[in-house]
């Protein structure tokens, strides 16, 4: 079930009066678990077992944990946890990327046996909740949560439906006392929710499927374009991806909020980045600060000296590489991060990075960098991300055709980006400006945007 | 070290990302605000598809039909009725045997009626590929304005011919015409497999006209895409330039060549004809026949002509059973209606559609009929009750 769908809405007239009419009771958290299950078996009832199963282990483990003495003994608790949910993660997600390399190694070395293809499908969100659930027993281990004793609750917080598919990854610490107090919704928590929605709807609706229309035209035959289309749909597609992946998490939280939960910001402004550390602090924020506090850190983070902080810089970004897809291209485009952050650490800590360069020329650096790494997460194959990248550095010139109307609509969101981080803001705090810009996003929806629902990017991972 | 109990006292430490404000945009509307914001939003949805009709130049010459291209746009056919009522015409409705699929707008069924009738009174107001259970669609959602008029209401039995042509089942090479016309939740066709999101946009889309009126430009003014679709097909020309061209000329030519059905090469064929009392076709027929007399329209039924001598025996022998039970119909409900006896064979250009002399023969038979000629001279209207003092 899609938040730009009419199906969405019904789904959401039904559950939400119910949910204000029981959220002061204690039929709250089972009535919410019900809908979070109904709109996730949408897309398939049978998803509903790995949900339930993700779940009731990672509640078992934490009641485990809570009973043992040793530490040793929770330590067995986490393991196996975090075990069952990787291997989870990797037969449903990695399983076809390990056998199809596999069979290329065989096929190389002159074997006549080819492994057969699993054939399983992966199930939509996956990923996310499941580190989401993970997040909660290694929190508990390292004791910065309290165990969550009533399973429904903990239910209802791995599966809560506004971020249940693609985030945000909320940490137990910021849900599960939400969950735990009395909801009170406020007005203007009626009145943000519905703002952070129709911002969100725009952006996926008006901004990611427009450029969509043009980058799959081009990535899905790239050899048929020179330089300049393949530039500017790379760059399309930075927008494509912010669009649409922020689009969810705006209306993702809008939801939440109308509900009275607060979830956490997953973007903000990142092409107005001006380094890469920057940018991953502002790109996709719950999962970022989930691989620095879960992986990044444990890996010894930068407190054994310089290599080790490279090393654990390099592993993190390839293992985040790696969540996105299973796929090569995912790998390189983790690693071209990782690349970056190595050479531009440094340098992005010197008083010249930071006093002397133009803020401005900080940003287009970083922004042309991390297009460039998209280069290879969009493409669809590894062989393809060369091709365009050989494409764009021969320089052979011909006509891109992009739309000139979506380079407006671009310009103006990269313009509105630049003055709400610039003293120019309080323009945008107008009323005149506020209503103006949401009158203006629901006319272009209801006249002009198109009418297909196409899926979120971040829901294949 | 040792625990005292496996409840732990931890206040639990957000990261600091959750300290974050609301969004990393102003976008953010009080309640005073979002009303200002619904009103002005309401206002410009509610005006402007009227605003627009006001000023789109629309003036449909001579024998006017809708141009084929546009055949989705359901707006337009709206309108064109609405006009064609008002100009107190006869509206001549049914598929494309009525739009004139295989010859210019100058050859059709309602042209040859006012060339033989001297007089402008016959509006062209058929749609290809519309089926009756899209037809009764069209009429009951798009079709309010089309009321205390006459109307020529056209019947086609090759809608019912077969299985696949009454929806009943899907073939390997079907296609569905006019989905968003037929029934969406509740009575849809079984071979009708659209997502449930998508029947719940159509049935927003008939309750609110502006939908409909921007399904009108994407169709009149961008080649039936999406503004982004068009601009990516189009990347450097203006919308407001496209709009400013105005409507596509009406359908002037025809759609398919002037020729026989033998000439096409088309052999006799054995129909698997559906029975009428389990056939949606003939029930979507009844319900539109229902709708334009409940709006006060006089209806008048043309059955066919269908191409008999394409037929093999046994079919032939069924169809004309299907044409009686028709009639017979017609006949309880008090219908004026005409079933023409089948046309010269050289006169068909396939199992349904007639070429140009078939629909002059067409026109002149239909106008020497007795019923036609009471159902055209009779003023059309609702029918009010006799004043109590008659009675």
């Amino acid at each position: 079930m899609l938040f730009h769908t009419w199906i969405f809405v019904v789904f959401f007239l039904l559950a939400y009066p119910v949910y204000l009419a029981v959220k002061a009771t204690r039929w709250r958290e089972p009535w919410l678990l019900l809908a979070s299950y109904v709109f996730y078996a949408w897309w398939n009832p049978l998803y509903l077992l790995l949900i339930a199963r993700c779940t009731l282990m990672d509640y078992l483990a934490v009641l485990l944990m809570a009973r043992s003495q040793s530490r040793w003994l929770k330590r067995l608790w986490l393991s196996l946890s975090i075990a069952a949910n990787l291997a989870v993660l990797g037969l449903f997600k990695y399983a076809g990327f390990v056998t199809d390399n596999l069979n290329a190694l065989l096929a190389w070395l002159g074997a006549s046996y080819a492994l057969p293809a699993p054939g399983v499908l992966l199930p939509v969100g996956i990923s996310f909740y499941t580190f989401q659930s993970m997040s909660y027993t290694i929190d508990y281990y390292r004791d910065q949560i309290q165990k969550e004793p009533n399973l429904i609750r903990y239910a209802t917080f791995v599966a809560l439906f506004p971020q249940l598919v693609a985030g945000p990854i909320e940490r137990a610490a910021n849900l599960l006392p939400q969950l735990r107090r009395p909801q009170r919704i406020s007005r203007d928590d009626l009145t943000d929710g519905l703002s952070l929605f129709v911002v969100g709807l725009f952006k996926k609706l008006a901004l990611a499927d427009y450029l969509a229309l043009y980058v799959d035209k081009v990535y899905d035959a790239p050899a048929q374009y020179q330089a300049p289309a393949l530039i500017l749909a790379s760059f399309a597609f930075g927008w494509q991806i912010y669009f649409d992946f922020s689009g969810y998490t705006d209306m993702a939280r809008g939801i939440g909020r109308m509900m009275g939960f607060r979830l956490m910001l997953n973007f903000n402004n990142p092409y107005l980045a001006t380094g890469l550390g920057d940018f991953w602090k502002r790109w996709h924020i719950s999962l970022s600060t989930w691989f620095r506090d879960y992986v990044y850190i444990p890996l010894g983070g930068n407190r054994a000296g310089s290599f080790n902080t490279y090393r654990n810089m390099v592993l993190t970004m390839l293992i985040c590489g790696l969540w996105h897809g299973a796929a090569w291209t995912f790998v390189v485009w983790g690693a071209l991060h990782a690349l970056g952050r190595v050479l531009t650490r440094r340098l992005e800590s010197t008083a010249f990075y930071r006093q002397k360069v133009p803020r401005p020329v900080k940003q287009a650096l970083v922004f042309a960098f991390v297009t460039f790494a998209w280069i290879f997460f969009r493409a669809n194959s590894i062989g393809d991300a060369w091709l365009i990248v050989g494409r764009i550095f021969s320089g052979r010139w011909a006509d891109p055709a992009f739309p000139l109307l979506a380079l407006g609509l671009v310009a103006c969101v990269w313009a509105y980006q630049h003055m709400h981080e610039s003293g120019a803001r309080r323009v945008l705090r107008l009323a005149p400006v506020r209503v103006g810009i949401v009158v203006f996003m629901i006319l272009y929806l209801a006249v002009v945007a198109g009418g297909g629902a196409q899926p979120f990017i971040y829901f294949q991972f | 070290m040792k625990r005292q109990g496996p409840q732990r006292e931890i206040q639990p430490q957000p990261p600091p990302e959750y300290s974050v404000a609301y969004a990393s945009h102003d976008v953010r509307l009080s309640w005073r605000e979002w009303i200002v914001a619904a009103a002005l939003v309401g206002a410009v949805l509610g005006l402007l598809p009227g605003q627009w009709e006001r000023r789109e130049r629309f003036q449909p010459g001579e024998d006017y039909r809708i141009p084929y291209e546009l055949g989705n746009d359901y707006w337009l056919f709206g309108r064109y009725g609405r006009l064609a009522c008002s100009q107190n015409k006869t509206l001549v409705i049914g598929d494309s045997v009525i739009w004139g699929h295989y010859v210019t707008k100058e050859h059709t069924l309602s042209h040859y009626l006012n060339a033989f009738t001297g007089e402008q009174r016959f509006a062209n107001l058929g749609v290809d590929g519309i089926h009756p259970a899209a037809l009764a669609g069209l009429l009951e959602y798009y079709g309010r304005g089309i009321s205390n008029s006459r109307v020529i209401l056209h019947c086609n039995p090759l809608w019912m011919a077969s299985p696949e042509h009454d929806l009943q089942q899907a073939g390997k090479d079907f296609r569905l015409n006019h989905p968003a016309l037929l029934p969406q939740l509740v009575g849809s066709p079984g071979c009708y497999t659209a997502p449930y999101s998508d029947r719940l946009g159509t049935c927003v889309e008939r309750v609110a006209p502006f939908r409909n009126w921007a399904r009108h430009l994407r169709a009149a003014y961008f080649e039936n895409a999406d503004l982004p679709e068009w601009t990516v097909r189009h990347p450097y020309d203006s919308p407001i330039q496209a709009v400013r061209r105005g409507l596509p000329s009406p359908g002037s030519r025809a759609q398919g060549s002037h020729l026989s059905w033998q000439a096409r090469g088309i052999v006799e064929h054995d129909f698997p004809w559906v029975r009428l009392p389990t056939s949606l076709q003939w029930k979507s027929f009844q319900r539109a026949v229902r709708i334009l007399r409940a709006r006060g329209n006089r209806v008048f039924v043309l059955v066919g002509p269908f191409n008999e001598h394409m037929l093999e025996k046994a079919s032939l022998a069924t169809y004309t059973n299907r044409k009686g039970e028709i009639q017979d119909w017609l006949r309880q409900n008090d219908i004026p209606h005409y079933v023409p006896p089948a046309l010269p064979s050289q006169y068909c250009a396939d199992a349904s559609h007639p070429l140009s002399e078939g629909y002059a023969l067409l026109a002149a038979e239909l106008l020497e009929q007795k019923s036609f000629i009471r159902f055209d001279t009779r003023p059309a209207g609702r029918r009010r009750p006799p004043p109590a003092s008659a009675r």
